[in-house]
């Protein structure tokens, strides 16, 4: 039974969180930890849409969520928070956008900034589970259709087409 | 019944108080006025920070022990209701000071510590509230490691340490010559006054190897020892009242306790 640290407060991530951090192997050992998730967070952070394997990616993704909801509480003026912004995004640029484009985006966000998918898996690989990670509101399109009655999603072209086909055979065997 | 009615009529009003704008808002062509929006926008963005602004969160520092185990395998909502509501019962029947050293099994939650002060004293300048540090007589050094303060009890260090400047904030402390029970140097400690006299070429650059500097970014590691806000809010929610009544009847004992000079014991 441990006391709570109670110096900083700190808001709750709408995420799952495990009990104990992944290690990620590293020479450097925690410190190269780090730097790889620094790494990850910036990319995430730039493109808002990255595949990457699913250990670092489930990793990357709570510093991710708890960076950005450090900028939603704290907002830009706060210097603990702008250092912790400094140290995670490599590229400086990224810290006008985490304050300016991502707080104003999740500021009334009633989940989670991110979003994992599992990827499929390259054939024939080592046994690596891939995932896809990605912010919320980014410009992509979506990844999961759920309007499955969309004519135009590929399935649907593809199984329109293959009754056709069935109901083309069908009348060639009647006239027959 | 009539408090019912009372009610009914009440939320009837102001519901319709709400509903009256709107419909004629929909019924007009007119778009809603660029204030009403500019007040929507403030009050949405500061929904978040409100959950910061829960006065009742300050308890935190004083009651540290009201808060679970921030590890999620202990973690268990119904036994930790009863074990607050069993604290509160405790208090009212035994006057528990608020500690703010951490002593030596302080590292512990409430239930399941055992109190080991060496002495208490009750600050004579300052009678309604407790000083924010315990003093510590007979051996023994007081340090803090930026806001946690600790204490060691006896060998290395302590005996007849001096204390060089007393502030209210920072007792300073001189070091023995080692051995130490600890390794003091690696701690970055801010109560002690002569810590580099003592240290070989050999230590310094071990202390140097040993920092961890990115610590301090490691946000998930912070978060894996904390309790959040927005459980801490339930948890004060639940307790804050009590507490708050149990410190007013403790300063009100306080100041009906008869005030004598304490009698010298001479052996």
């Amino acid at each position: 039974m441990n006391q709570a640290q109670v110096t900083k407060l700190v808001s709750k991530l709408r995420i799952n969180v495990a009990a104990e951090p992944r290690r990620l192997r590293s020479p450097k050992g925690p410190e190269g930890r780090l730097n790889k998730l620094r790494k990850t967070v910036t990319g995430l952070i730039k493109y808002e849409r990255i595949e990457l394997n699913y250990n670092r990616g489930d990793e990357a993704r709570q510093y991710a969520e708890r960076l950005i909801s450090e900028a939603i509480t704290h907002g830009d003026c706060h210097k603990p928070t702008m250092e912790i912004a400094d140290y995670w995004l490599l590229e400086k640029e990224l810290v006008h956008k985490l304050f300016k484009v991502l707080v104003p985006r999740y500021e009334n966000c009633n989940t989670a900034y991110t979003r994992m998918y599992k990827a499929p898996r390259p054939q024939y690989s080592r046994n690596t589970e891939k995932a896809v990670l990605e912010l919320r509101g980014n410009p992509y399109p979506p990844l999961v259709n759920k309007q499955h009655n969309n004519r135009h999603l590929i399935q649907n072209i593809l199984l329109d087409a293959a009754k056709y086909d069935y109901r083309q055979a069908k009348y060639a065997e009647m006239a027959d | 019944m009539a408090l019912a009615i009372r009610k009914s009529t009440f939320s009837i009003l102001a519901t319709a108080r709400c509903i009256v704008p709107r419909e004629f808002r929909g019924l007009s062509s007119l778009p809603e006025t660029k204030e009403d929006v500019a007040q929507d926008v403030a009050k949405r963005s500061t929904g978040r920070k409100i959950r910061f602004q829960n006065p009742a969160l300050e308890y935190r520092h004083v009651y540290p022990e009201f808060l679970p185990d921030p590890n999620p395998k202990w973690r268990n909502t119904l036994r930790e209701k009863m074990e607050r509501a069993d604290m509160l019962k405790r208090r009212s029947q035994i006057d528990i000071p608020e500690f703010y050293v951490a002593c030596e099994n302080q590292s512990v939650t409430d239930l399941y510590r055992t109190y080991k002060t060496l002495t208490y004293i009750y600050p004579v300048s300052s009678p309604t509230s407790f000083e924010p540090f315990i003093r510590v007589s007979g051996t023994g050094i007081i340090s803090r490691t930026g806001s946690v303060a600790h204490y060691s009890l006896d060998e290395g260090p302590p005996k007849g340490s001096k204390l060089v400047s007393d502030d209210t904030r920072y007792i300073y402390v001189k070091l023995k010559p080692k051995p130490w029970l600890e390794r003091w140097e690696r701690q970055e400690l801010k109560g002690v006054a002569n810590i580099d006299e003592h240290l070989k070429e050999k230590d310094k650059v071990r202390r140097e190897l040993r920092k961890t500097p990115w610590e301090k970014y490691d946000l998930m590691k912070q978060y894996r020892k904390t309790i959040p806000a927005e459980d801490q809010n339930e948890i004060w929610g639940e307790v804050h009242n009590q507490l708050n009544q149990l410190r007013l009847s403790r300063k009100k004992m306080f100041k009906k306790r008869p005030v004598s000079a304490p009698k010298t014991q001479l052996a």
